[in-house]
């Protein structure tokens, strides 16, 4: 204010000065009066120019500069807005912020009404008397930072837990969702924090916590979560979804009547006719369509049928390595797509689209759209898995009977009694959409509802049973077929597998095609072709090792100096099962196989495993591990196959190594992060 | 970074006391003694201003672009000295290009912070010269030390880099498809957990006397000394960002420094206090800003010399 004023005052001074002095000798010259003015200008400047250091703004000083009349009572808020659902967040970095903005928008959906609220900002002690409103529910969605602690602004919410012993939450419904990284050691240390000591003050759990894991995928854990949550607070409450009994549709069905069928999706990926022009590179966008040039049963008896699967790789400049996975696109079988659309009495050929209603949204379309119903239950649309129970739930609405529509709202409720239902009803008896639309006459979706709702169908993949050194190629498969009966009577298939046993070789033109990519993996063996190495794969687990043993018998032919090779492989009959026995056999005898070990479990009273041939051999094998460097791969079951090597492993270590129960579980701990130990497993 | 390190050292805090003889451990193993003896310096790094903002989220744009334009030097002169030594036995076993290297993945990354002519507009800083310099200097003259700058930098990449990845997404709201954050995503690498299992096993096929492996582990240390210079530096040029962003902008609005144009709550008490206030607050407004005081003093020293001349 003051300089300004002065510099004006100074212009006015200047120029007033002028008349005064007008009637006599000019005391100061033009040249004294202009240099006089810019002396000053330029004081003026220098004056001016001197400003303090500005303050760099804290973060935090923009969330408490409040106005003074800002509410810190929730409470209060909430019965003002008629709000039933508050959502606080302990977020750092925005994501918790973001879930639980999510969340109380969802709430009307269900025909409630949410708040998301910084628990900074409120008297969180409140929460004792959060039952004051009537079917109130407090959401915790609660971050995890840094060693287990609270995010900033979670910080005091955090104390105040630790230090009310005698507050009484009963009363207080609440459920926590938790955001979290696994590869940090308190993984969810917050979330799980508050899930508990709620409870040990007395509050009320009305839903599971929620799990996130931002190192594999947190957004998918937080809707997978949030699928279930909402069901069941419905029937919590009592509450039926919200106005018309119909619940909000994501997409909004768009039927075509005269579309060229050159625009119309046949079971592509990404890119429209990428079957038809094939055109490099390949992957799970774009995969490239193999013609299977072998295609033969691998068991020579018993109820299985095990497959030995080649496809042609020929100028699809597809590389590989031996280890490596291939990934194929298996298709649905076309009885059970036909079937569906019987039991739901519509047109499967119809040619259609599903937009998305949020135009914000990067996923337009459930899957790759204009296409036909036929064509999305076969190539897009996962029909054989048991449904969730989110998807029951929208369906509920569409059964006309009330005794089924209560039953499948209860099976989508988390009411012990609705958990044990789904369990049985749906888990337990392996009942898929097909078998549930059967068994409930009553229940009758739309199609594209029902389109709509359906998890896509998967890529499967399979570890590469060949070597690119000696089949550069051929990429080859070993597979069992997936076939059970169900306690309901049905007959369950594995959808790639019966898909690829189908996949015939023909004498006529025609060549049955498998789409497919190759997924890089670790699996690999020794850099130094000198390492011994020791390979456990029962079963199909012997697939990556057919492409270890074709590798070994190359470099050995390559005049290199190869380390001892051992398998260790089992099955259930030497007559039936026993796979790849010619060429396992003839490894042995040109010395590619070092030691060629089985274990034919079923072949004697008691069970032989290849745990079992381990502990045979332990004074051999502890001395190529432990002296000689040798690598270990596990290939198979991951339950219990893997888990019983790892044990057997330790076991020798213990009894050889001479150490200790730790000692030798952090030895074969160890072997696993230096790269010694590798496991492709799968459950 | 974090991730490893911490798996890598828990497991060799626990695992209990030493045998005589032959270590049931092998802390002659390489990728254990990187671990070991950079374990210090890794803790320093993550403890870095710079660092620990970027992991709670405040990272500005152009600070992250210019960390992006260092790592893109810095790349480029690793993978080309890698290239150089793809054959030589003390780095062979670790050739991993198309899973690993980041130089493209980075090249896009600038073009899409930068646009088409990224390459004219982006140069190499002090810092990170200092550190590409000494890449190239142990390329060419002691291609085994390259194993360290690989080490720290590809094993950091895929663990904690990974988290900086999704802080980074969210804290500058960069697009889902990937856009800008290429460098982080690793398209030939399916487990970041396996392959870094692996690289480990091939550290550890190297031939080297335990001279060679101690100036190793020196190495590694010097090289995540270099990056936290470039992490002081980037610090350092967000301090005059800052300064920057309060000074420029016309008019300026509260000690905050911000546009008043954008402010409801200013232009809904101008539009009811009506134009002269309006008038007075932008004069006050030029008068606070450096340039304005030039041109005011300058204006002042002109009319006075005017009407100096006028009145003459």
């Amino acid at each position: 204010m003051q300089r300004v004023n002065m510099a004006d005052m100074d212009a006015d001074t200047a120029a007033h000065t002028e008349p005064s002095v007008e009637e006599e000798e000019p005391f100061f010259s033009n040249l004294d009066l202009l240099l006089f003015s810019l002396i000053v200008g330029l004081v003026v400047y220098w004056y001016m120019s001197r400003k303090k250091p500005e303050p760099i703004p804290e973060f935090k000083k923009l969330d408490t500069a409040a106005p003074a009349a800002r509410e810190t009572s929730f409470i209060e808020k909430m019965k003002k807005t008629g709000k039933n659902i508050i959502v606080f967040y302990g977020s750092q970095t925005g994501t918790g912020e973001e879930f639980a903005n999510r969340l109380s928008k969802d709430a009307q959906r269900y025909g409630m009404k949410g708040m998301a609220a910084d628990p900074e900002e409120y008297e969180m002690a409140e929460l004792a008397r959060l039952s004051q409103i009537e079917n109130s529910l407090a959401i915790f969605c609660m971050a995890t930072y840094g060693e287990g602690d609270p995010t900033d602004n979670a910080q005091d919410f955090y104390d105040w837990l630790q230090e009310i012993d005698d507050e009484d939450l009963s009363g207080l419904n609440y459920t926590v969702f938790a955001l979290g990284n696994k590869t940090y050691e308190h993984y969810n240390a917050m979330g799980k924090y508050v899930d508990k000591r709620l409870e040990e003050l007395g509050a009320k759990r009305i839903f599971d916590l929620g799990l996130g894991d931002d190192d594999g995928n947190l957004e998918e854990d937080f809707v997978s979560w949030r699928e279930q949550f909402w069901p069941s607070v419905c029937e919590h409450f009592g509450v039926e979804a919200s106005g018309d009994d119909s619940s909000i549709r994501q997409y909004e069905l768009k039927e075509h009547t005269d579309l060229n069928m050159n625009k119309v999706y046949s079971g592509e990926m990404g890119r429209l006719k990428s079957f038809e022009v094939q055109k490099p590179p390949y992957d799970s966008k774009n995969p490239f369509l193999a013609p299977v040039t072998v295609n033969r049963k691998l068991n020579k008896a018993g109820d299985r049928h095990l497959m030995h699967v080649e496809l042609d790789i020929t100028g699809s400049k597809i590389r590989y390595d031996s280890g490596d996975h291939v990934a194929v696109f298996p298709t649905n079988d076309s009885a059970m797509v036909n079937k569906l659309g019987q039991i739901l009495g519509v047109d499967l050929d119809v040619v259609i689209s599903l937009n998305n209603l949020d135009e914000e949204s990067n996923k337009k379309h459930p899957f790759p759209c204009p296409t036909t119903y036929r064509t999305a239950l076969t190539h897009y649309l996962d029909i054989s898995q048991p449904p969730r129970t989110n998807v029951l739930y929208e369906l509920a609405q569409y059964a006309s009977d009330p005794k089924d529509q209560e039953n499948m709202r209860r099976m989508s409720s988390s009411s012990p009694e609705g958990k044990a239902l789904y369990h049985s009803w749906v888990q337990g008896a392996c009942r898929n959409i097909l078998a549930i639309l059967e068994d409930m006459p009553s229940l009758r979706p739309p199609v594209d509802h029902l389109c709509e709702l359906l998890p896509r169908l998967q890529a499967r993949y399979y570890s590469i049973a060949s070597s690119s050194k000696v089949h550069p190629d051929r990429i080859s498969i070993c597979a069992v077929v997936v076939e059970y009966e169900t306690p309901t009577g049905r007959t369950n298939k594995g959808v790639a597998t019966n898909w690829l046993k189908n996949k015939l070789v023909t004498d006529n033109g025609h060549k049955s095609t498998v789409p497919m990519f190759i997924r890089k993996s670790q699996f690999r063996l020794p850099f130094k072709t000198t390492n011994p190495v020791i390979m456990i794969g029962p079963g199909t687990g012997i697939a990556p090792f057919m492409g270890f043993i074709q590798e070994r018998g190359w470099l050995k032919e390559q005049g290199k100096e190869v380390g001892e090779t051992l398998l260790y492989f089992g099955c259930r009959y030497k007559n039936e099962d026993y796979i790849y026995q010619e060429e396992l056999e003839e490894a042995e005898k040109k010395g590619v196989l070092t030691q060629l070990n089985i274990a034919f479990s079923r072949d004697q009273e008691q069970k032989v495993y290849v745990q079992h041939l381990l502990k045979n051999s332990k004074e051999h094998l502890w001395k190529l591990i432990h002296s000689d460097n040798a690598h270990i791969y596990v290939c198979g079951d991951a339950k219990n196959m893997a888990k019983d090597v790892q044990t057997a492993l330790q076991d020798i270590a213990e009894e050889l190594g001479g150490m200790t129960r730790t000692q030798a579980t952090d030895y074969v701990k160890k072997l696993m992060t230096k790269g010694r130990y590798s496991q492709d497993v799968w459950t | 970074m974090s991730a490893d390190k911490m798996a890598t050292t828990a497991s060799a805090n626990g695992a209990g006391p030493v045998n005589e003889g032959k270590d049931t451990l092998s802390p002659e193993d390489l990728s254990e003694l990187l671990a070991a003896g950079t374990k210090e310096v890794h803790e320093k790094a993550e403890n870095t201003q710079f660092v620990k903002d970027f992991l709670k989220g405040r990272i500005r744009k152009e600070l992250f672009k210019l960390g992006a334009v260092a790592l893109y030097y810095t790349y480029t002169a690793m993978e080309e000295e890698i290239e150089r030594n793809k054959d030589h036995p003390h780095f062979a076993p670790l050739y991993f290009p198309t899973e690993l290297h980041r130089r493209e993945a980075l090249a896009r990354d600038l073009e899409y912070f930068y646009g088409p002519d990224w390459q004219s507009e982006v140069s190499c800083s002090p810092a990170a010269q200092r550190y590409v310099d000494r890449i190239h200097e142990v390329g060419q003259e002691d291609p085994v030390l390259l194993v360290s700058h690989a080490y720290t930098r590809y094993m950091g990449d895929l663990s904690g880099g990974q988290v900086l990845k999704k802080v980074a997404q969210r804290a500058m709201k960069l697009p889902p498809t990937g856009e800008g954050l290429e460098f982080y995503t690793f398209d030939g690498i399916h487990s970041a957990k396996e392959f870094k299992q692996l690289y480990r096993s091939r550290m550890n096929v190297l031939v080297l006397d335990e001279d060679t492996k101690k100036r190793l582990v020196a190495e590694a240390v010097k090289a995540f000394q270099f990056n936290m210079e470039v992490f002081d530096e980037l610090e350092e040029i967000g301090k005059t960002i800052q300064e920057d962003v309060l000074d420029a902008g016309m008019p300026v609005h509260g000690a905050m420094g911000g546009d008043i144009s954008k402010c409801p709550y200013y232009s809904a008490k101008m539009a009811a206090a009506g134009g002269s206030e309006y008038a007075c607050q932008l004069a006050m407004a030029v008068l606070r800003h450096p340039t304005g005081q030039v041109l005011c003093a300058a204006l002042a020293a002109a009319l006075a010399g005017f009407a100096a001349w006028y009145l003459m």
